[in-house]
């Protein structure tokens, strides 16, 4: 409809099928290499798994991954929680009072992460997940709060006054009518706080003390000390879990327009 | 509990996240003021920390990492203009949740992974000089270059590009280009003069995302940039992690968040007014 002729057709094809060869090439070398029998400077020599199988074996990887789990665990509870309550009671205020969590995700994280660090040791909190999981917890309000209030902004009033009217208490109502209601958003909003919390690295980098490490700092300190396929085999993994958890993010979302 | 729903306003709810946000951001902020301005907690006020800042290198490491956050920002915003305008109006319904769905991917893959991608391949030894090895005898060094900085950072944010202009491109209403096209505009004075001025929001929100994230950036610099040259997140850290001198970082995360304040009001009207001069083409 608005090319102009069959030559900028064409180009609009080669121009946009460039740009997302860009974007995938560097993560398709690094899957193929994962698989690959021979170590890092060499060329392809043939399908192993035996990178994987390093991978698994590793304690300072499996620990760190727990620690990851854990704190983005906890962190999206804790902002799907809150944030879930916050929507709740903002609600009859002006739209305006929500904004000051969109900052959260606004400014640059390194003076977040230095601030953290000035208040802890200030107040002589002692580093360790605790740490990490206020950080995080603060930037998945970031996320949480506009995903929740988009689908707040769409529940009808009136099914909270039929329910009150035909008898049922404001907490019964609250937890059969409201949560129901935005279960689908809870849950993407819990996702987008889990992705949000795995990737971060200068707030863990910053708040977790000498003796914590979480999978993006063990990535950062394995790309320091050199390049082994049992990081590529790691990536490979991550990728995967974030490609699921987007898959079913989007699949709630389909049966939200289905509803 | 009676009044959860009937009351107009409820303030009871909005206290943990309000006490959240108080404690863990605006808390670290003020924190990052008093270490700036105090020799003690709150005591001895003192201009000395931010006069040591005041200083010729100082502004030499900001404005290189003005110039990576505009650098970065300008590229995608080309680069991601035309992706973001073919997915919203030239795509087919029938591909286009897929291939919006490949561009929110990497949106999504921690940053850490992707930097391990392209370090993977820019390392001496990696996939990079191994294929150019093929056609050239000697083969260069790409990692520690400003080159592969730039490309790795616009390769990670020009996602953070696209999704706010397709937002706005996809609510256009295409009666209006199908109306410009009828009455005799061409498809470059449709383009500059109804489609661009219409999106300026979006530029504006993209263009900012992407210019806010990558002037703090502090991996990419460490990793790729090499150690020769300091950026704004790279000497922060310096401060407080090697130089252990907290006083000094604080007064200069301060500077440099004023000028980029600065700087971003500035960008906000050249991106406004280049919006408009461009219509009269």
């Amino acid at each position: 409809m608005l090319y102009t002729s069959k030559l900028s057709k064409s180009f609009w094809f080669i121009f946009v099928g460039l740009v997302y060869v860009f974007l995938y090439a560097p993560i398709t070398v690094l899957i193929l290499y994962s698989f690959n029998q021979g170590g890092f400077p060499d060329i392809w020599r043939g399908f192993s798994l035996h990178w994987y199988d390093d991978l698994f074996e590793s304690v300072a990887i499996w620990r760190a991954f727990k620690h990851s789990i854990i704190v983005a665990l906890t962190s999206s509870f804790l902002s799907v929680g809150m944030g879930l309550l916050w929507v709740h009671g903002a609600r009859k205020y002006k739209r305006e009072i929500t904004a000051i969590f969109y900052s959260n995700a606004m400014v640059f994280d390194i003076v977040l992460a230095v601030g953290l660090l000035a208040l802890f040791s200030a107040l002589a909190v002692p580093f360790g997940l605790t740490t990490i999981i206020a950080g995080h917890t603060l930037l998945g309000l970031g996320f949480t709060i506009p995903v929740i209030k988009s689908r707040y902004d769409e529940l009808d009033e009136s099914l909270i006054e039929a329910s009150l009217d035909l008898g049922a208490s404001t907490q019964y109502t609250f937890l059969n009518v409201v949560i129901p209601f935005l279960y689908p958003a809870m849950f993407s909003a819990f996702l987008l706080a889990m992705i949000v919390s795995f990737d971060d690295f200068l707030i863990v980098f910053f708040c977790s003390g000498a003796s914590i490490q979480t999978l993006s700092l063990y990535i950062f300190s394995m790309i320091r000390s050199g390049i082994s396929p049992i990081v590529n085999a790691l990536s490979t993994l991550l990728l995967f879990g974030s490609l699921c958890m987007i898959l079913i993010m989007l699949m709630f979302q389909k049966n939200i327009l289905r509803k | 509990m009676k009044s959860l729903f009937k009351k107009e306003k409820n303030f009871f709810f909005m206290i943990p996240a309000l006490v959240w946000q108080v404690l863990f951001f605006i808390l670290p902020l003020i924190f990052v003021f008093q270490l700036a301005f105090f020799t003690k907690l709150f005591q001895n006020f003192t201009w000395d920390y931010i006069q040591q800042v005041c200083h010729f290198s100082h502004f030499i490491v900001i404005f290189r990492s003005l110039k990576l956050a505009s650098v970065t920002a300008v590229l995608c915003l080309l680069i991601g203009y035309p992706i973001a305008y073919f997915l919203a109006l030239c795509t087919d319904q029938r591909y286009k949740s897929l291939l919006l769905f490949l561009i929110t991917l990497p949106f999504l893959t921690n940053i850490l992974v992707q930097i391990y991608a392209w370090y993977f391949i820019l390392e001496k030894k990696g996939v990079l000089n191994k294929f150019l090895s093929l056609f050239l005898s000697d083969t260069g060094n790409w990692l520690n270059t400003s080159f592969a900085m730039y490309l790795v950072m616009f390769h990670i944010y020009l996602p953070f590009m696209i999704m706010p202009l397709y937002t706005i491109l996809e609510k256009m209403n295409v009666r209006l280009i199908e109306a410009s096209l009828d009455l005799g505009a061409s498809y470059l004075q449709t383009f500059f003069r109804a489609v661009l001025p219409l999106s300026l929001q979006g530029i504006k929100t993209g263009f900012f995302l992407v210019y806010v994230t990558t002037f703090g950036e502090y991996v990419v610099p460490s990793l790729l940039g090499g150690q020769k040259h300091f950026f704004v997140g790279t000497l922060i850290s310096e401060y407080f992690f090697i130089g252990r001198d907290w006083h000094v970082g604080a007064a200069f995360t301060c500077l440099s968040i004023a000028v980029f304040v600065v700087s971003i009001m500035c960008y906000s009207e050249i991106l406004q007014r280049l919006v408009y001069r461009l219509q009269r083409i």
